[in-house]
């Protein structure tokens, strides 16, 4: 039987719902961002982006020295993101003591292509509905948690 | 009524317990949360998570989670190695004198691993093909470079050798006749690759660029092998200066990428681990709830 929220944590829900949302997007986008990179550098077309420097927008790999190396920039920027997002998805797992196979699904979002748009509709729908009836119930129930 | 005001009473008198914070490493104990002693099946409830912690099924996951932090902590070493890597010396040993004619092949690409080796050279200057260079830099000051084909006895190839520098083009050209022609000389310099051709960018009617690729059509009589790159001479000739030749500068600079890669396997190694604790403190809680609930219906009921 899956455990209900905590009393003390109720009000903390929708935060750490938009606070996920909100990681999940740019997480999405960063993966999609680095999708397009890896095309264009480990295709045939080897090619990277950079801001600045000489050569335009896109430069043949490794050949950057002054421009500022964009495509790296991506790289680093997703690794910290999808840890930001690691942390979001805890803190929301956390909060709805949520079974854990659901923390590695939301994890898996962030690491597969477009797949974190659909975990995270999927996700916050639960937990905003999960919110909604704890919120809705006068006193704290301890049975017939919602699945 | 009674009931539900004891429910409450107890509920938050739990929920304010020491079960902390989201996050917070607090050790969780049944006697100070709850008085529930016996689980709905009538066995003894666990005294504190640490109990939980003990049985096999979570050691089990424990040695599991130590497993992924492992590989997240062998995968962070991995993005260390390779951040050196990529910042390591690509000839550690160009300050090494090495035979030419066993270093280099001569027809071949000229490689970076070869590049600034220094190298020994035994051969013959060909006296048709001396050549003056313009507008090459010695320690600041613009001069000329005489420069000539030495054909390498071991093998028969040719290579361009920079002699030396002098500051007025007179002084290049006349070093020429201190060149020993016809004779076997031993040499030792730099070898670097060859300019790019200069495409008539000449400078005081000279060409500018000590081009291989050039200078193999400019060559008199000229068939053979020839190497991809040229000797700058350690020892110059007939007055002339040493042509400033440093060692190649080594790149030690990190690559910032894998160093960040690696902080964060790091990161994820110690969440696998803190994932186990919060894992086995849910399921004591749980069990401590599902006992609290069982109690409960059971007043209810009576």
């Amino acid at each position: 039987m899956p455990l209900k929220p905590r009393q003390r944590d109720i009000p903390k829900i929708p935060g750490a719902v938009k606070f996920y949302k909100i990681s999940a997007y740019v997480t999405g986008v960063m993966l999609l961002l680095l999708v397009f990179e890896m095309v264009f550098k480990y295709t045939p077309l080897q090619l990277e982006m950079q801001l600045g420097g000489q050569g335009g927008f896109l430069v043949p790999k490794d050949s950057i020295t002054e421009g500022f190396n964009l495509s790296t920039a991506i790289l680093i920027a997703h690794g910290w993101l999808y840890v930001v997002y690691l942390f979001a998805d805890f803190r929301l797992w956390s909060l709805m003591r949520w079974p854990f196979s659901r923390f590695i699904i939301i994890a898996l979002g962030g690491v597969v292509p477009f797949l974190s748009f659909f975990v995270e509709s999927h996700m916050t729908k639960l937990a905003l509905r999960e919110h909604a009836e704890l919120v809705a119930e006068p006193t704290p129930k301890t049975q017939g948690a919602p699945a | 009524m009674l009931a539900d005001a004891e429910r409450r009473a107890e509920r938050s008198g739990r929920t304010a317990g020491p079960s902390g914070a989201d996050g917070t490493m607090t050790l969780v104990s049944r006697l100070e949360v709850h008085p529930v002693t016996s689980a709905p099946d009538g066995s003894d409830l666990p005294d504190s998570m640490w109990q939980v912690a003990r049985r096999p099924r979570w050691i089990a996951m424990l040695a599991l989670a130590l497993v992924i932090a492992g590989i997240f902590a062998w995968l962070g070493h991995w993005q260390i190695e390779r951040s050196i890597e990529s910042g390591k010396v690509v000839n550690p040993e160009t300050e090494t004198v090495k035979v030419l004619s066993d270093t280099v092949e001569p027809q071949s690409p000229f490689f970076d691993r070869v590049g600034g080796q220094m190298v020994s050279v035994t051969g013959q200057f060909d006296a048709d093909d001396f050549r003056v260079v313009s507008d090459r830099v010695n320690d600041g000051d613009r001069g000329w470079w005489l420069i000539g084909r030495l054909v390498d006895d071991s093998d028969g190839a040719s290579v361009a050798v920079a002699v030396g520098w002098a500051p007025t083009e007179d002084e290049a050209v006349a070093a020429e006749a201190a060149v020993p022609v016809g004779s076997d000389v031993s040499l030792v310099g730099r070898y670097s690759p060859s300019d790019a051709p200069s495409d008539g960018a000449y400078q005081d009617g000279r060409e500018t660029v000590v081009s291989v690729a050039a200078l193999v059509n400019e060559w008199s009589d000229f068939s053979g092998d020839v190497y991809a790159g040229y000797v700058v001479a350690s020892e110059p000739w007939g007055g002339l200066d040493a042509i400033y030749s440093p060692a190649p500068v080594d790149d030690v600079s990190l690559n910032w990428l894998n160093v960040f890669y690696a902080i964060e396997w790091v990161v994820f190694a110690g969440f696998a681990v803190f994932l186990w604790f919060r894992l086995v403190r849910d399921a004591f809680e749980r069990e401590i709830d599902e006992a609290e609930e069982a109690r409960l219906a059971a007043d209810v009921a009576a």
